[in-house]
């Protein structure tokens, strides 16, 4: 009844290929499975650092919760995928395109839409931001039905190989860009006058007014900054996940609870809030059990919210 | 022409006193849209073909669709309108464990004949629901199909299971874990998973370390190929992956051929299991671009079931229950007959075939009785 393998015929893909460990430091199993998932941990909390960031931006510059976050997420992924199906342009290389394309659409919402609501009570703002979210999500699904759509690059389901762990290739460039775009970011706001300027208006709106900052066109700045971060991150996770019309709600929860959790409009704390999620989730789903990561994740963001309401890093809102 | 002149006469003498031609209302409940609509597409394909081959033998079917979006309580609220409000005679659907069972119990209260076409949770049967009629097979064989089939192939000592919490993934992973028990295989891990997470890599990692000889995956579309992918990332090997169905049998799950060789699922249907599947195989492709899934057929042969009796009957509801428990079919699924047995009430007996993806397509490995190709056993490592 048995065949044994035959042997495939073509190329021989050998995994990792690199590092090989060295006699003496072999790790024990269970502290490779820990190791393991701090690292897989923070490599996705990388990504969803960068999704809290833009958040965490419009809402600091604006003081609007965009909760259509992840539907630009969601848009960003399509864009990949678009990409990436038509065109052969690799996931990494379209954000390129996906950001500038993510950061004129964000604009245009901004100014459309949610500048209208500036001045409007809070719910109004939510109801608005829920509306465009529910909009674009069922755009998508007219455009491109609700089949679930997987990007497969040469280099999907590679990996390092660390001394026995294993470093996901795509994760691990995802998170390389994270950085990269997080640097440059940090560098924009400390070093430039616009950078400044978007500071200031977080600050205080009106001071920066007075100053003579042009606070709409700042809005509309930061808005697009922050949508074209979204799609970046969609373009980043788009080789290791799946993409359909619906996965901006799961990210946009994800975003609202690191930006929260890091203080809200605190970009070093939504930095810090994505790392924190991304490593609760993975050592959750080891040491309690996959299907409740997110029950841990809630109850340590409630207990967070009982003992430092204003987050991490946030300044108490006066 | 008077064969046919005699069957109309006959529904006329039954029922319907101002049709020449049978006309029957049919509810169906489906996830049209919701995170299990690249499925619930399958279904709502097989419900068309079957409703075209309805009409050339002259049952005039009006198909009532609902969308449930995967949510029981929405599926509910179908069900409650198309019983009291569309009025229809046979109810066929939802498509989730959770929803059917959820409508299972809605179709006893209005004594609405219900023919699940692929849900797969044991209890749906289970409740002595006399309305309920369930044509795939139940959640414990696609667990022993796939045991048994390991066990026929080589020497598993040990199994991990890895699956999501919902309806379908415990009762699949509970059935498999008693039958696993039974054979003498030890349960070295145990892990559920909330589906699109986006990183199973530590509970994989986990698993890894267990070292066990199978692998058991139950999930839902996309989640099955992250789960593979990401244990071809931790170098997870055992002797073999099974996967539970669902996810693991798409046409999308088998394009992927990197992740997808030698991987093990069990199914409901494959369209080499007859000359009449071939056959519904070419008209699906023909009609809808691509392969169908056992969904399509089941939801196929779900729908015949139901028009063709419901039309015999009249639409009367009493007349369909008494005929579909009485009822014998047989068509793309083989022989169906729904029966009483071990606890299950109105249960189709599906012998579920083993089927292991080998260059990019699927061939059916087990049972001896269907066998189209020779197992690759043990699996011989990632590409």
């Amino acid at each position: 009844m048995v065949a044994f393998a035959q042997s495939v015929p073509g190329a021989v893909l050998i995994l990792g290929g690199g590092v090989p460990a060295l006699a003496g430091t072999e790790l024990g199993p269970r502290m490779m499975v820990f190791l393991q998932s701090v690292l897989s941990g923070v490599l996705v909390g990388g990504v969803y650092a960068l999704i809290g960031i833009g958040l965490t931006m419009i809402f600091g510059v604006m003081r609007v919760t965009n909760f259509a976050h992840g539907e630009l997420v969601m848009l960003g992924m399509y864009l990949t995928w678009g990409l990436f199906h038509w065109l052969r342009l690799d996931p990494f290389l379209s954000i390129v395109l996906v950001a500038p394309a993510l950061f004129l659409w964000g604009a245009f919402l901004q100014r459309a839409f949610v500048n209208r609501v500036l001045d409007a009570l809070p719910q109004n703002q939510i109801l608005l931001t829920i509306g465009l979210g529910l909009v674009m999500s069922n755009g998508v699904m007219l455009a491109f039905t609700s089949d679930y759509r997987i990007l497969t690059t040469s280099y999907s389901s590679a990996s390092y190989d660390l001394a026995g762990i294993s470093v996901s290739k795509p994760l691990l460039y995802a998170f390389l860009v994270t950085v990269a775009i997080t640097v440059l970011l940090y560098g924009f706001l400390l070093r430039t006058d616009t950078g400044q300027a978007i500071r200031a208006t977080a600050q205080d709106r009106e001071a920066a007014q007075l100053m003579g900052i042009n606070v709409r066109w700042t809005s509309m700045l930061a808005f697009g900054i922050g949508a074209a971060l979204a799609g970046a991150a969609g373009a980043l996770i788009s080789p290791t996940y799946y993409i359909f019309p619906q996965v901006g709600s799961a990210f946009t929860l994800k975003a609202f609870v690191i930006v929260v959790l890091g203080g809200m409009g605190s970009v070093v704390g939504a930095t810090l809030g994505g790392v924190i999620i991304g490593l609760t989730e993975s050592l959750a789903a080891v040491y309690i059990a996959g299907g409740l990561k997110d029950l841990v994740v809630f109850v340590l963001f409630l207990a967070l919210l009982v003992f430092k309401p204003s987050g991490l890093l946030g300044k108490t809102r006066a | 022409m008077s064969k046919l002149l005699a069957s109309a006469l006959a529904a006329l003498a039954i029922a319907l006193p101002d049709a020449g031609q049978a006309q029957v209302k049919i509810g169906f409940i489906n996830s049209i849209t919701g995170p299990e609509a690249p499925i619930g597409e399958n279904l709502t394909n097989g419900v068309d073909l079957a409703v075209e081959d309805l009409r050339k033998k002259g049952v005039n079917v009006t198909v009532v669709r609902q969308d449930d979006t995967g949510k029981p309580q929405v599926a509910m609220s179908a069900m409650e309108q198309l019983a009291t409000g569309d009025e229809v005679a046979v109810v066929v659907g939802p498509y989730t464990s959770a929803s059917s069972n959820a409508v299972a119990k809605l179709a006893q209260q209005y004594k609405v004949p219900q023919i699940v076409p692929a849900a797969a949770k044991e209890e749906i049967t289970r409740q002595g629901y006399t309305y309920v009629y369930r044509l795939n097979a139940p959640a414990h064989q696609y667990a022993q199909s796939l045991i048994d089939a390991a066990l026929a192939f080589g020497k598993p000592r040990s199994i991990a299971f890895v699956y999501e919490s919902t309806d379908f993934g415990t009762s699949v992973t509970a059935a498999g874990k008693a039958y696993a028990k039974a054979k003498g295989l030890r349960i070295v891990a145990d892990e559920t998973y909330q589906k699109g997470a986006p990183d199973y890599r530590s509970t994989l990692t986990k698993i890894k370390a267990a070292g066990p000889d199978l692998v058991f995956m139950v999930s839902y579309v996309a989640d099955a190929i992250l789960l593979m992918r990401q244990s071809r990332e931790v170098g997870l090997k055992p002797q073999a992956f099974l996967g539970g169905g669902a996810g693991f049998d798409t046409a999308q799950f088998e394009s992927e051929r990197d992740i997808s060789t030698h991987v093990f699922s069990v199914t409901q249907w494959t369209p080499e299991s007859s000359p009449a599947s071939q056959e519904f195989e070419r008209r699906y492709r023909a009609r809808f671009g691509k392969k169908p899934t056992y969904h399509a057929a089941c939801a196929y042969v779900a729908t015949l079931v139901a028009g063709e009796t419901a039309a015999k009957a009249g639409g009367d509801r009493r007349k369909i229950q008494a005929a579909l428990g009485s009822g014998r079919w047989s068509g793309i699924l083989g022989d169906v007959k729904f029966e009483t047995y071990e606890g299950f009430t109105n249960q189709n007996k599906l012998v579920m075939p083993v089927i292991q993806y080998q260059g990019g397509r699927s061939v059916t490995v087990f049972p001896p009785a269907v066998v189209k190709a020779k197992p690759v056993y043990p699996f011989p490592g990632w590409r």
